[in-house]
């Protein structure tokens, strides 16, 4: 038969609960722990004051907050990326250059909107369908390159297919 | 505070007369509360040497940001939530629950009263199956039940080392209770 009481109310479950977490919180430490922990401290704080400080420019002595030096190397780096990055840009070698489009200008008509437009060189199509390009469609729907796919220079244009040979 | 332990207080003040009132502050921490610092690390790791490591552990930090002692406004909050960060860290480093316990320690570590050295062994068991089954509840209940067993803890303090509210201490807590109530009723108590 089930007991009526619930057992968070059940004096005997209480009372043991109660003697369980008591043994816990009233735990005794071995005598002396006083005297052990400040033996400990005083044994760290002697070797805290035979090292020789890491910055001796920096920190609460000097007045030189530690932070300066991180805020100075920031500010050095950073300046030495912006340098770097303005003096590369200043030194590209002229064949490194892109050359412009070509554009010929006719002899008649008004400016470069009735120029000839040189097309870029041809090159071979890409071979037909997804997987033959190096790329298929995931069934998530999302398009997957492979790892040797390569993208043909140039701009493709479609071979001349028979039937447009025929009309 | 003892004569020895004055002594030794006055060996841990340092050479900078500005730094004598700090030593002579943890020195006082030291006296206040070690023993609350080591009920609440025995709480959870119920090893008394464990406990003791971790309770000095917690000092050394104090010692080491001595310059921020002006800074705290409740030194025993403060502590209690460095050595409970400590045994915590200790035992997920650890992995294991206290499974290791040794059970004469655990009885020596028991407020020494008139009882018969077998019926506190026998009670010393009974008490660490119910601490095993305080091992099985929610790491919040857990918590909040562990740290009310310290006695010297009031509601409030366990909320501000737990970073949380009164009101939610004391549900966790009889949450805890109520499960661990259960739990026990499972298991079977004996008469």
């Amino acid at each position: 038969m089930k007991s009526a009481v619930e057992p968070e109310n059940d004096p005997r479950i209480v009372a043991a609960i109660d003697a369980a977490l008591s043994s816990v919180g009233a735990a005794e430490p071995a005598s002396g722990l006083q005297g052990r922990i400040l033996m400990r401290l005083a044994a760290e704080r002697m070797k805290m004051d035979a090292a020789p400080a890491r910055f001796p420019l920096f920190g609460r002595s000097s007045g030189v907050p530690v932070r300066a030096l991180g805020v100075l190397t920031c500010c050095l780096l950073a300046f030495v990326i912006v340098a770097g990055s303005v003096s590369h840009s200043r030194h590209i070698k002229a064949g490194q250059a892109v050359a412009p489009p070509v554009l010929v200008l006719p002899a008649q008509g008004i400016g470069a909107a009735s120029a000839v437009h040189p097309a870029a060189p041809a090159t071979a199509p890409l071979p037909a369908g997804q997987g033959a390009r190096g790329r298929s469609v995931h069934r998530t729907g999302r398009a997957r390159i492979a790892p040797h796919a390569r993208k043909a220079p140039g701009v493709a244009v479609p071979a001349p297919s028979s039937n447009n040979s025929q009309n | 505070m003892s004569c020895f332990e004055g002594q030794l207080a006055g060996w841990v003040a340092p050479v900078h007369p500005t730094t004598v009132s700090e030593a002579q502050t943890i020195a006082g921490l030291v006296a206040e509360y070690s023993t609350a610092l080591y009920r609440v690390a025995f709480s959870v790791t119920r090893n008394p040497a464990e406990a003791e490591d971790a309770v000095q552990e917690t000092f050394l930090r104090v010692l080491r940001h001595e310059s921020r002692l002006g800074e705290i406004r409740d030194y025993r909050v403060w502590l209690v939530r460095i050595v409970w960060n400590i045994v915590l860290d200790k035992k997920r480093r650890a992995k294991t629950r206290p499974e290791g316990e040794d059970l004469a320690d655990h009885a020596r570590a028991l407020p020494s009263g008139d009882r018969p050295a077998d019926a506190s062994v026998i009670s010393s068991q009974e008490n660490a199956r119910i601490l095993a089954l305080v091992d099985r509840l929610p790491a919040r209940e857990r918590e909040a039940i562990l740290l009310s067993a310290v006695e010297e803890l009031t509601t409030a303090e366990i909320a501000a080392a737990l970073g949380t509210t009164e009101s939610s201490i004391r549900s966790r807590i009889f949450r805890a209770r109520k499960e661990l109530a259960l739990l026990l009723e499972k298991e079977g108590i004996p008469r």
